[in-house]
């Protein structure tokens, strides 16, 4: 994140000494008491904080409350107990909840990378392309902006083992119809396959717009002196390129973590458990199971799991060798 | 200006940007094509192409839910973009013109950029106890206010990168000439904020356009579900409901589509600006 008051230094002062810009001072004396009490800086600060606070403090706190009761629901009424640590304590023998953690870092570990890199080369090829370059920037971003939900279903259309697109395709060109969400690996394969088409094309509009940053200058003074196409890519594009690729990287990240539409509508989750991420795995719990202390107790450590994470990346870029562009 | 060099055809970059494309477009044809198809022409083997818009009639009929439920999503656009333009573009202009620290100013934007790092499902359990707390359970202004939080930490931070690029003297001769602070804020710098609150529509619009989770978990399907809802209702493993699925996708994705190409400009500013700062 860059702080756009390091090009203002005057504004860059304490709190308390900011109202005696000098048009405020001259009207201080008409200025009613609420108004001091309350000057117009808070008050319109204000929308923010209590959104901030009603559906996002405090629902954190009740979360963590929630995941240290047991909470029954009677007579459409929850019905909240102390409970300790016993949520917590179901957690290790859990198989599913661990498998969950699990398929989502690996969902993780191949979505982000795939995404990354597809993105970025799509970036660089609208940027050379001259014929396609602007219908490619207009299509391209059509995964990005469609309706999860309808992602999902346009991929149940063409997977879906009765009458699906791709089976009729090979069963014209003779060869034998494949469940493709029926067996686990074939399941896990699809909901990545579905992910980078989804949002690769995300990175896609990040690295575009990073590229159209860089000074056409650079490029052809590299290109002047001799050098290919790929090393002017290779050496002068692509280190520029350093900040925005990390920026999408945590984006997708987090992306990653939330995943939770695509695995609802395609495989809820299944065949098995074979699909069921963090996010889905957290409902059902909750909605399925109405096990609500404990699916709060879950959900506290995937906070707690991204938090770590983020924490890493950020004492990483804090005393890490990137020092370089990546922090301009 | 473009040197020659650029203006040149690399086949190299046209030929696979063309299939990047297609494979892009051909998923979303599909979806299209099949939505106007004759559900024989669908469930029988080999291909045979018809039209009709007998699947529209089916998902638009009165006695199905579709209908009432793109009614809810539009009135969750229109509640949250008015919510979240509102609301960001005060916290926008506070935090960029009216002389908060640097220190206070990332506070505030890293305690609201948090909330937009938290898989929202990890936060149901207590949204969920909140909304009921409230008795805002399955209501339409329940799901307005849940897709507000989640898009308000972006609107804020665009709205501000927005305001931090007019300049300070605008706001100081208006106030110079006797205008209250909210009369500088509403008459003078937000216009000239104008197409930053563009953008901020057009991404919130989208968000909640397509938002799914808590439409899903917040309320009790049918009529009170947003259209999100409804269409996942329709993918059931042992019933083949493909005519409707493919017109319900498309009445939800041709907004967006068209949207896409007439405002490309504004989507690209808003996702890169947004997603960068943020």
């Amino acid at each position: 994140m860059t702080s756009p008051m390091s090009s203002q230094p005057s504004r860059a002062t304490p709190d308390s000494a900011a109202d005696t810009a000098a048009p405020a001072e001259r009207r201080r004396s008409h200025v009613p008491v609420w108004r001091r009490v309350l000057p117009f800086r808070l008050v319109a600060l204000l929308p923010l904080a209590i959104f901030l606070l009603v559906f996002a403090a405090y629902p954190m706190v009740q979360l963590v409350r929630m995941s240290l009761s047991e909470v029954e629901i009677a007579g459409g009424e929850f019905v909240w107990s102390g409970a300790g640590l016993a949520n917590y304590a179901e957690f290790p023998d859990d198989d599913i909840a661990r498998y969950s953690f699990l398929i989502t870092v690996v969902f993780i570990a191949v979505t982000v990378p795939a995404t990354v890199i597809l993105g970025t080369v799509l970036a660089v090829l609208v940027r050379r392309a001259t014929l396609l370059a602007g219908l490619a920037r207009n299509v391209l971003l059509w995964p990005a902006l469609i309706a999860p939900v309808v992602v999902s279903v346009i991929w149940w259309l063409i997977l879906s083992p009765n009458f699906g697109t791709l089976n009729k395709v090979l069963e014209s060109l003779g060869l034998p119809p494949q469940g493709w969400l029926g067996s686990s690996s074939g399941a896990i394969v699809s909901i990545i396959v579905v992910d980078v088409w989804h949002w690769a094309p995300l990175v896609f509009i990040l690295i575009y717009a990073a590229l159209q940053g860089i000074e056409p200058d650079l490029i052809e003074a590299a290109e002047v002196d001799g050098a290919t196409e790929w090393q002017v890519h290779r050496h002068v594009v692509l280190p520029l390129l350093v900040p925005a690729i990390a920026a999408a990287s945590l984006i997708r990240l987090t992306m990653g973590a939330k995943a939770f539409d695509e695995m609802y509508v395609l495989t809820q989750g299944g065949p098995g458990t074979a699909t069921t991420l963090v996010s889905l795995y957290i409902r059902n719990v909750f909605f399925d199971r109405l096990d609500l202390g404990y699916g709060a107790a879950v959900s506290v450590l995937v906070i707690l799991a991204i938090g770590a994470v983020l924490a890493l990346v950020a004492i990483g870029r804090a005393v890490g060798p990137g020092k370089g562009p990546a922090h301009a | 200006m473009p040197s020659d060099s650029s203006r040149r055809i690399r086949l190299g970059a046209e030929l696979p940007l063309a299939l990047a494309t297609l494979l892009v477009f051909l998923p979303v044809a599909l979806i299209l094509v099949l939505s106007v198809q004759p559900v024989v022409n669908i469930i029988t083997e080999g291909w045979s192409f018809g039209f009709t818009m007998q699947n529209f009639r089916e998902v638009f009929a009165p006695r199905q839910p579709y209908l009432t439920q793109l009614g809810n999503s539009t009135i969750i656009v229109a509640g949250t973009v008015a919510l979240c333009l509102s609301a960001g573009s005060l916290a926008g202009y506070s935090l960029s013109r009216l002389g908060w620290s640097a220190r206070t100013t990332i506070l505030v934007l890293v305690a609201a950029g948090l909330v937009t790092l938290i898989p929202p499902m990890a936060l149901v359990p207590g949204l969920y106890v909140t909304l009921d707390a409230l008795g805002l359970l399955g209501s339409l202004a329940g799901l307005v206010l849940l897709n507000t939080v989640f898009n308000l930490p972006f609107a804020s931070v665009l709205m501000k990168v927005y305001f931090d690029r007019v300049p300070h003297e605008i706001r100081e001769s208006a106030l110079m000439d006797g205008a209250s602070e909210l009369r500088t804020f509403l008459r003078v710098m937000l216009p000239l904020a104008a197409p930053g609150a563009a953008a901020v529509a057009i991404f919130v619009a989208i968000m909640s356009w397509n938002e799914f989770l808590f439409g899903l978990t917040m309320t009790t399907g049918g009529r009170t579900s947003p259209i999100t809802v409804g269409i996942a209702s329709l993918v059931q493993p042992y019933q083949i409901t493909f005519g409707e699925m493919a017109a319900l996708g498309t009445a939800v994705a041709v907004p967006i589509i068209v949207l896409a190409i007439v405002a490309n400009r504004w989507i690209v500013a808003a996702v890169t600006r947004g997603a960068v700062k943020g």
